[in-house]
């Protein structure tokens, strides 16, 4: 039996290994290039003149070696009765269906040089740049909007495409100023590069250039719009990926320009994405102009923390300063994008930095102190107070690793009140579907029908709010809004703006249930706002029977989804980090606040002593007894858990600033001085540690869905809600952490974008 | 010798005995006593052509009786300390047989607004001519590299 | 010499400054491509459709499915300059935008790509000369001249009574009988708009043509030369003047 399969195996591969598998592995038949000729290559003379044909084999050159594809492109086709053949260059590629001339020469390993088009944005067309001679067409064909189709074979360098791309070069450069040793974007221009390498040597334009009057887009974007070379990304970015029509091309012929016609900001949260989808220099960074040249500066592949999606990130820096941030690619998370407050916090890590260790004394000022000197005052004041009275707060932007050396410290200290900010003194740390994006970001592009519930994603998480957006323009998805009134950048339907409006949608009274119940696969998104509400586990019981109507919850779809609001509270929760009683601050005689800032720290009794480990001198200090100065997240490596469960770390970008250290070797340091020695010496000994509480969160760059699901609120449950309306989490989107409240850009951006 | 002491006595009789004396101080004979060099170039610009003197008192000699290579010469205006680098540029080219215009010719082709001075290397004469980056403890206007504004402890509230 | 050329160029440089900025680059038939506010021209002026454009604008909207209500912009934009007097401001352009429900910034793009909206004042009537080729040939640049010595006024600048203003026109395909120009009538609102052809038009009888626009006459539309008949040659047809004899057919009876 076994053999008998074996034979027909290989006498099928002999019959049909030529046709089939020869294509996708042209070496395969290398040893007879005129084989491959008569059976790829299918055209119409050879056919029609069978001895011209054979007469001209000889002469035709074996297909080249197949070339890598640019950047990594890959394809999926999923029916393989979709995928057609194209020729590019001669060499062949199975492309889907549908797919352009350019995507199928990128598959191919050919770079066509473009402009307008961008593989996040819709065809525009305009730029020609990517011109390609197409055999059997009149002329070069636009390769970005020119769908494949079946046998077609496309020649990229070829003469006429060659003179065709020179052609348009020539006219970009036009009206082009030759400004690049003043422009902020030469060294990583599209047009620079490409007309290097597909430019002519030699203009024959003499006329004037045309000027355009520069556009005033903001704080963040610096226009020089003579520069502009009308590709429409901006326009299509602004249209498609943020959301906000604000921008538009007006005028016609020599005389067209990108504005907004009437005075007007750019009034969206990822506007600093249009200064990287420009090819050129016409939006560059207003607060990186003429600070560095990009060849200067050392990019660390890093994370974002100032919000709880975890963007992925590159910190440029030359030196010990970070000179600017740019995004990375990450399909799952941020794409290619990321918000504003990511791009431009930086410079808020070169401000009120905590760079000594301080102590109060008794006339009430700070006076700077060795470590040592710090350090045993802290130890010392730990020693005086009852095990019941020391109190740990996390800050937003802590990392895995110092939150589980603070969580051990102070478990050896004898307490338990160990929690982190934004959490709520009650958090459900028991299963990580509660407190999780259940459906994972970009599984949200799957939803026909979303429930934001206490959640304004536009300033809590702008990606994830990108991401909706996306998937409402692909879709049509419906949005139903619950909270009080915000601004949103897709259409919606404010429903309501409290707990009342969800009673009625869970018992059914409310128009928009038909929706919900109709959707095939509802999200309902959760903000973690309502984490410091008093009937939390009222209202989450009741978004869980809502899902559970929906049928929001099933084996193949999570719809039942909480989006956080700091970076730190997902690890917080995956490491247990909750207080053991609701009113602990009220009695604490010791606290340490590792940068946390928003904590109310009124309700403190006045004979607390305070430390404050951190990296800015924000809210929490002037409270503090002690100062111990940490780094922050672009001079530290640490982990750091997104709002949907993916374990990311940062790394360090450039050096801590004066006496600094990171968090948890203050913390470990602190251990040894207060006789409490914790039993690890390493940042890999802490992670060891973490992985037996937390296994996730040593498994980097990958997400871990929470294994059970659909239980949001604690079993228990007998509250009631009470009638008050959700808040609004985020008062200011530019401002939410000490980093980014340090932050110059960040203030203006809130004096003038959020001016009503 | 006779015409050497002939001209010497004229020039005894012309200028008087004392400037006579002060000149052949200045003109460095006295140095040669001392520094052998120095009586060997005297010796070689018997009969040698003065083909010009530079700024800094250089005086460069041509004699193209002696063997090619070795016709051109300085003799250095600073007797006591001097070395290669006092050679100005414009002379260098002369006195390397690189070209066969006079310094004094080629100083007409220099720059006029950009052209900086000539000047010696002053290496080993001294921690004044030691040259530190602007980044080294040394330099006196060294930048600060601090690119962090600390936090000033000037709230004492709370 | 040296004082004289700096004297020259220091008149240049005041002359360039002494222009206004809307001025210089209206020369380009088009106004600006961006939006200054000015008194008559805000965001904050009220604009709607008057009643009896408004059963219009439904009308209008009527020829094009509801989902692409878009479609119907530029006859909707149209409209709303007859309404407003042959310009249209930024309100106007607003509200159109709301009729169509798309983002303003759409409507803008599509009323700053066509030369024939006007985004600046132009007068009761509207002149607008022919200048492409065959006319200008034809002596189009001189009419121009002719009109704007008569009106006193530069070009797609308004007369002081706001009753004309001179613009240039691309080719309207009227080559047949250059030079011509045309007169957009906005004296009375989108209900009495008229938008005429004058051809064969000579300075001497553009002027006419304009005075007796002032008097509140009507010019002969067409061609101004009595000599022809519409796009005719002049003094009468010389072709083609017998009945035409019809093609030659087989008899059908015959065989």
């Amino acid at each position: 039996m076994g053999l008998g399969l074996l034979a027909l195996r290989a006498s099928r591969t002999s019959l049909l290994g030529r046709s089939s598998s020869a294509i996708s592995r042209p070496g395969f038949e290398s040893g007879n290039p005129n084989f491959n000729l008569v059976r790829w290559i299918i055209s119409t003379p050879e056919l029609q003149k069978p001895e011209a044909a054979t007469a001209s084999e000889p002469a035709a050159p074996p297909p080249p070696p197949p070339r890598t594809p640019v950047g990594g492109a890959r394809v999926h086709i999923e029916k393989p009765e979709d995928a057609i053949e194209v020729f590019v260059d001669g060499y062949p590629v199975k492309v889907p269906k549908g797919m352009t001339v350019l995507q199928a020469c990128e598959l191919a390993g050919v770079d066509i040089p473009r402009f307008c088009y961008h593989n996040r944005l819709s065809i525009a067309g305009n730029c020609r740049m990517c011109l390609v001679e197409v055999e059997k067409s009149p002329k070069p064909v636009a390769s970005c909007a020119m769908p494949a189709l079946p046998g077609m074979k496309i020649k990229t360098d070829t003469p006429i495409a060659k003179k065709a791309r020179e052609g348009v070069m020539e006219f970009l450069l036009m009206n082009h100023p030759l400004d690049c040793p003043i422009c902020d974007q030469g060294g990583e221009c599209d047009l620079q590069d490409q007309s290097m390498a597909f430019g002519s040597d030699r203009g024959r334009f003499t006329e004037m250039k045309r000027s355009v009057v520069d556009k005033n887009l903001g704080p963040l974007v610096k226009t020089v719009m003579t520069r502009c070379i009308q590709c429409t990304r901006c326009v299509r970015f602004a249209t498609e990926v943020a959301g906000v029509e604000d921008l538009g091309m007006l005028g016609r012929g020599s005389g067209e320009e990108i504005g907004t016609y009437v005075e007007k900001l750019m009034s969206s949260e990822l506007s600093g994405n249009v200064i990287d989808i420009c090819p050129v220099g016409a939006l560059t960074s207003k607060p990186f102009a003429f600070k560095a040249r990009n060849w200067e500066l050392k990019g660390t592949e890093s994370i974002d923390v100032t919000d709880a999606v975890g963007s992925n990130i590159r910190i440029d820096s030359r030196g010990p300063e970070v000179m600017r941030i740019t995004p990375r690619l990450n399909e799952d998370i941020n794409e290619e994008w990321i918000s504003d407050k990511t791009r431009f916090c930086y410079d808020g890590l070169k401000r009120q930095r905590l760079n000594d260790p301080m102590i109060r004394g008794p006339d009430g000022r700070f006076k700077s102190v060795s470590w040592r000197d710090a350090l045993a005052v802290v130890a010392e004041a730990a020693h005086q107070v009852t095990p019941e009275e020391i109190v740990g707060i996390a800050g937003k932007l802590s990392d895995a690793e110092s939150m589980m050396v603070l969580k051990d410290l102070l478990n050896k200290m004898g307490s338990n009140n160990v929690w982190c900010e934004g959490n709520g003194m009650n958090p459900q740390a028991d299963l990580r579907s509660g407190y999780l994006m259940n459906s994972s970001i970009s599984g949200l592009e799957k939803a026909d029908v979303f429930l934001l519930v206490g959640t304004q994603p536009r300033v809590e998480a702008p990606m994830v709010n990108a991401r909706i957006c996306k998937t409402i323009r692909a879709t049509k998805a419906k949005v139903g809004y619950i909270g009080p009134p915000a601004e949103f950048n897709y259409d919606h339907q404010h429903l309501g703006s409290g707990p009342q409006t969800l009673q009625e949608i869970a018992e059914g009274r409310h128009p928009f249930c038909s929706a919900l119940l109709s959707a095939k696969n509802p999200a309902i998104i959760v903000g973690a706002g309502l984490f410091e509400r008093k009937d939390k586990d009222a209202i989450f019981s009741t978004i869980e029977s809502i899902a559970k109507q929906a049928k929001a919850v099933r084996s193949d779809w999570n719809g039942l989804n909480v989006l956080l609001l700091n970076a730190a509270q997902a690890a917080a929760l995956d490491l247990g980090l909750v207080p053991e009683s609701e009113n602990a601050l009220e009695t604490a005689k010791f606290v340490y606040l590792m940068g946390a800032d928003d904590v109310d720290l009124e309700k403190l009794p006045s004979d607390a002593f305070v430390v404050y480990q951190g990296h800015h001198g924000d809210k929490g200090v002037y409270r503090s007894n002690v100062i111990l100065p940490s780094s922050a997240f672009s001079e530290k490596e640490g982990t750091y858990e997104n709002t949907e469960g993916c374990t990311q770390q940062t790394l360090p970008a450039v050096p801590t600033v004066g006496d600094a250290r990171d968090d948890w070797k203050i913390l470990r340091a602190l251990s040894e001085v207060s006789g409490l020695r914790l039993n690890y010496t390493t940042l890999g000994g802490v992670r060891t540690r973490i992985s037996t509480v937390a296994p996730n969160l040593v498994h980097m760059d990958e997400r871990e869905p929470a294994s059970f699901s659909a239980t949001l609120a604690k079993p228990e449950t007998q509250q009631k809600m009470s009638k008050e309306d959700f808040g609004v989490a985020v008062e200011n989107f530019y401002m939410t952490d000490a980093i980014t409240r340090a932050s110059k850009i960040m203030a203006q951006c809130s004096a003038s974008l959020l001016k009503k | 010798m006779a015409s050497l002491l002939k001209s010497a006595f004229n020039a005894i009789k012309e200028k008087g005995i004392r400037n006579v004396a002060r000149e052949i101080k200045e003109a460095g004979f006295l140095n040669c006593l001392p520094d052998g060099n120095l009586l060997q170039i005297k010796i070689h610009n018997i009969g040698a052509t003065l083909v010009g003197v530079d700024k800094f008192g250089n005086k460069y000699y041509q004699n193209m009786d002696n063997q090619y290579g070795r016709h051109r010469w300085v003799e250095y205006g600073d007797k006591k300390r001097y070395n290669a680098s006092q050679v100005p540029p414009e002379w260098h080219g002369w006195l390397h047989h690189i070209t066969d215009h006079t310094g004094d010719e080629l100083l007409m082709l220099k720059p006029q607004r950009y052209g900086i001075e000539h000047k010696q290397n002053y290496t080993g004469e001294g921690d004044e001519y030691i040259y530190h980056s602007k980044g080294h403890s040394l330099n006196p206007g060294q930048r600060n590299w601090t690119r962090y504004q600390p936090w000033e402890p000037t709230k004492t509230d709370g | 010499m040296f004082a004289r050329l700096a004297s020259k160029r220091l008149l240049e440089i005041r002359q360039i400054f002494n222009q206004s900025p809307s001025q210089s680059s209206r020369s380009l038939s088009t106004a600006l491509n961006y939006h200054l506010n000015s008194p008559d021209n805000n965001p904050d002026i009220p604009w709607d459709f008057n009643a009896k454009n408004k059963e219009k604008v439904r009308e209008i909207l009527s020829h094009y499915p509801s989902n692409y209500k878009q479609s119907a912009v530029i006859p909707l934009l149209d409209l709303a300059q007859q309404q407003h007097g042959g310009w249209l401001t930024v309100s106007a352009m607003n509200a159109v935008a709301k009729v169509i429900e798309v983002a303003p910034i759409r409507v803008y793009e599509v009323a700053t790509f066509y030369s024939m909206f006007n985004r600046a004042k132009v007068g009761t009537y509207h002149l607008l000369v022919c200048g492409t080729s065959p006319c200008m040939i034809r002596g189009s640049r001189e009419i121009e001249d002719a009109l704007l010595k008569h009106l006193g006024v530069q070009r797609n600048e308004v007369t002081k009574d706001g009753l004309f203003s001179v613009g240039e026109m691309e080719c309207m395909g009227c080559c047949v009988n250059a030079p011509m120009i045309t007169v957009a009538d906005y004296s009375n609102g989108s209900e009495g708009y008229t938008y005429n052809y004058y051809e064969d038009v000579t300075p001497k009888r553009v002027v006419e043509i304009v005075e007796m626009l002032r008097r509140g006459e009507k010019p002969p539309k067409g061609t101004q030369n009595p000599n022809r008949i519409m796009s005719g040659p002049e003094g009468g047809n010389t072709t083609l003047l017998s009945n035409p004899t019809p093609p030659p057919c087989r008899d059908l009876d015959a065989c």
